[in-house]
């Protein structure tokens, strides 16, 4: 049995609990949170006055009734639950888990319009960008921003360049986009300052689904070119 | 939550005024998708306004801000109102539809609401017998303005909408219905709001000097703040370091520093994590407070410990249910 070193179970307001898995962001931390995640999700289906949790790039945090359980007594037993839990080791199996979602994208022309920009800032062909984005399986860190909005990765490191100086008032639905280590496909329109390297026309996002986020925390996604 | 609805059209809207959406108790459940929790701003007058008029506390309402709408009665329905007073009558009687109190509305009458600038709190919630009767999604009938679901069409009210009534409504209320204390009117104008300390992840070594500051100054609403958060304007922070941590979970009542030193206060329509520091956050039985706040308003805050936010909590909980 391995406690999760730095792992620390401190409250967040009196609705909420947050378990901090690791000190800094990055793929490691990323399977950490998602493995304790789904082992989380699993003992807490069902139990009034506990939400199921919600992965950050070093945390999980649990939203809580205040009153039952309550901070102090949603600590406890969350504390208990973890000392039974074998925190996955570096080489552990658990990296290469978690289904493959398959996301069909065009990729440049007008439905990826910063894809010749990305090229040129990074010193590659279009073609050799897009072989990069599609050479990769990426891991869903968390979601946030907007409803669906899932943050993927990591990028291949010669993909990784800075946001965009001015944001999009509008960045259309479907359109996959880069900045820093992260991929991202944006579910609905919204106003966006990422890279939009193409589009993908799979409905990523339907509220009236269940579940509604195609890409969601557990899965992994590979991007294809058509 | 789930029962099926016998839907009779009672409003029609004029107009809409300034932001009127349907909201509930929100949308838990689905923060790990990204998906806010949305519902009233302020729980506590949302679940005196459908008390009064015979519903269960977390009926959808509409939710109005500042001015609120017109609306022509279609047919003959109870409503309670509870929250800000935005100056409610009943035309062309002119009969005045005072807050905190069941009315009776009659075919062809007027609610009109026209707003006050001396109004105490910003936010009216305007309860129908039988709750407003939008579609469930994703396990609630609040609007998510961000998404663009849930509430009407995802969005606020508008002129032409039409607005029917549901079948919540277990109980008859009395033409003179009230409710008990002021409190459950509006908070006291002059309470502070109680918060508890950031929790200490890594990479936020300022968090306590950073509460001091919080707490010692009385803090502006900056007029750029909405459903989404409160911005507020007061005295130049201690600057908190960066995270290595990235982004995490947040929760409405989250008090998140900005790079440029401007705190801002998480409502209920905020995204599900975040990455700016945390310095504080606000005790749930609070969120009615800055769920209220007035933009160009004041707020002051003040530290408190777990046990107290729990006893206030229960108490409030208590008196509701009462």
């Amino acid at each position: 049995m391995i406690t999760l070193p730095p792992a620390r179970i401190l409250p967040f307001g009196d609705a909420a609990i947050i378990i901090e898995v690791a000190a800094h962001a990055g793929y490691s931390a990323t399977q950490t949170v998602n493995a304790l995640n789904r082992e989380l999700s699993v003992r807490l289906i069902g139990r009034a006055g506990w939400e199921r949790p919600v992965p950050g790039a070093t945390t999980l945090l649990i939203p809580i009734d205040p009153i039952e359980p309550g901070v102090e007594a949603a600590i406890v037993e969350v504390t208990r639950w973890l000392d039974g839990w074998t925190r996955p080791g570096e080489d552990d199996p658990v990296h290469e888990s978690g289904p493959i979602v398959e996301i069909p994208v065009r990729y440049g022309g007008q439905e990826g319009p910063d894809l010749a920009e990305v090229a040129r800032g990074i010193g590659l062909t279009p073609a050799e960008v897009i072989e990069l984005h599609t050479g990769t399986i990426y891991t869903v860190a968390f979601s946030g921003f907007i409803p669906g909005f899932a943050y993927l990765g990591p990028l291949p490191p010669r993909l990784v360049l800075p946001r965009r100086d001015t944001p999009r008032p509008r960045v259309p639905a479907g359109s996959v986009a880069i900045a820093g280590p992260q991929t991202a496909v944006y579910p609905v329109d919204s106003p966006g300052g990422w890279w939009l390297i193409g589009r993908t026309h799979v409905p990523i996002w339907d509220p009236l689904r269940t579940p509604p986020a195609v890409i969601r925390a557990g899965l992994r996604v590979k991007f294809t070119s058509r | 939550m789930s029962e099926p609805m016998a839907a009779r059209d009672v409003f029609e809207v004029l107009a809409p005024g300034l932001l009127t959406t349907v909201q509930d108790v929100g949308r838990p459940g689905h923060r790990d998708e990204g998906v806010p929790l949305s519902g009233a701003c302020d729980p506590v007058s949302m679940a005196v306004a459908n008390r009064l008029a015979g519903n269960p506390p977390g009926a959808p309402v509409l939710e109005c801000t500042l001015l609120g709408p017109d609306l022509l009665v279609l047919s003959d329905v109870t409503i309670a109102i509870a929250g800000a007073d935005l100056g409610a009558t009943a035309q062309p009687s002119g009969r005045r539809l005072s807050p905190g109190q069941a009315h009776h509305l009659v075919a062809g009458e007027r609610l009109s609401m026209p707003g006050s600038g001396h109004a105490r709190g910003c936010r009216a919630y305007l309860a129908v017998a039988g709750g407003v009767d939008v579609p469930l999604v994703l396990g609630s009938r609040s609007t998510s303005l961000v998404g663009g679901f849930g509430g009407l069409e995802g969005r606020a009210l508008r002129t032409g909408d039409r607005l029917a009534a549901g079948a919540f409504a277990p109980k008859a209320v009395p033409d003179d219905a009230t409710a008990g204390g002021t409190r459950l009117l509006l908070p006291h104008p002059d309470a502070s709001v109680r918060v508890l300390p950031a929790p200490a992840l890594s990479g936020l070594g300022e968090g306590a000097a950073a509460l001091d500051a919080l707490c010692d100054a009385t803090w502006g609403v900056s007029p750029v703040s909405d459903r989404r958060g409160l911005r507020l304007v007061g005295p130049p922070m201690p600057p908190a370091a960066p995270s290595d941590g990235g982004s995490h979970g947040v929760i409405p009542g989250t008090i998140q520093l900005t790079p440029d030193g401007t705190p801002i206060v998480l409502l209920a329509d905020a995204g599900t994590t975040g990455g700016y520091p945390v310095i504080a956050v606000v005790v749930s039985v609070d969120l009615d407070i800055v769920g209220q706040a007035r933009p160009g308003g004041t707020l002051r805050f003040q530290a408190v410990d777990l046990a107290s936010a729990r006893r206030a909590l229960v108490e409030l909980r208590r008196t509701l249910a009462g």
